[in-house]
């Protein structure tokens, strides 16, 4: 039976797919018996998709780079 | 034989943009994919030298485009550029172990949070705030988030962000950055656990 431990140092492989069967069985298993893993779970997919969300740095030389490539290109 | 180009049908539209030297066309490309070509740069080279890399590769994306044969897509191509020139401009080793694991500003999942039994001594509480638009509308988060993605090492925040943000698969990303699916694995399980630490932390003191 996996420990709550072993279900960390699993959850990414869990969450990313690409456990063997065995383990992915391991954790569902786990999973069903214990709240606080499902929470941590649950809590890791929304670290997922926080990142996802998150605003990216502008660029604020977008333009200029733009311009400069724009006529390397019109040169050639 | 025909060759059936894997580049979507918008990658063709653009192209033929950029190849008459639009512009637009060009702000459209910088915009779209010069974060994802700066996280490559960044594991390869390092902070110091990735602005440069970066600006080389666009150059090296210019003289090339002509060449460009959509089979794969442009934003693979673009990337492999980038990999590219930045390994040209990498002369001296890696300078930090691949493995490495820099601390965090607000850790990670630690042995402490386990009893000696494995299970939980400190489980994970509730999160008032549960949605990613909740968790980002608060300014103080983002800045939060963005010290922690700093805080990794260079090829750890690159993974992270090439995997998570510009949803590169782990081969595309293993390909540029010569880098194992193992360790991959370990960079990317490691960094998801220092913005989950943040993530609680916020969630149980309102603050970074």
């Amino acid at each position: 039976m996996l420990t709550c431990r072993d279900l960390v140092a699993r959850s990414s492989g869990f969450l990313d797919g690409h456990l063997r069967l065995h383990e992915r069985l391991g954790v569902r298993a786990h999973l069903a018996l214990c709240g606080h893993c499902r929470r941590f779970i649950r809590q890791m997919e929304l670290s997922r998709a926080v990142l996802r969300h998150l605003p990216e740095p502008d660029a604020p030389e977008l333009e200029a780079l733009a311009e400069r490539l724009a006529c390397e290109r019109r040169q050639r | 034989m025909t060759v059936v180009p894997t580049g979507s049908p918008s990658d063709a539209e653009l192209l033929e943009r950029l190849r008459a030297g639009e512009q637009g066309a060009f702000r459209e490309l910088v915009a779209t994919y010069q974060s994802a070509m700066r996280a490559v740069a960044f594991a390869i080279v390092g902070s110091r030298n990735a602005d440069e890399v970066v600006q080389d590769a666009w150059l090296a994306v210019v003289r090339n485009l002509d060449g460009f044969q959509a089979r794969s897509s442009l934003k693979t191509w673009l990337l492999t550029i980038t990999a590219n020139t930045a390994k040209s401009r990498l002369r001296q080793q890696r300078r930090e172990p691949l493995l490495d694991d820099l601390p965090a500003p607000h850790g990670s999942v630690d042995a402490e949070r386990f009893a000696d039994n494995g299970h939980w001594q400190t489980p994970p509480g509730h999160w008032e705030l549960d949605t990613p638009e909740a968790l980002l509308a608060e300014a103080e988060l983002r800045e939060c988030l963005d010290k922690t993605v700093a805080s990794l090492s260079e090829l750890q925040s690159s993974v992270l962000l090439l995997h998570e943000r510009q949803g590169l698969t782990p081969q595309d990303i293993c390909n540029l950055l010569d880098i194992s699916l193992s360790n991959l694995r370990v960079l990317l399980h490691r960094a998801r656990l220092k913005v989950f630490a943040t993530l609680e932390h916020f969630e149980e003191t309102g603050q970074c």
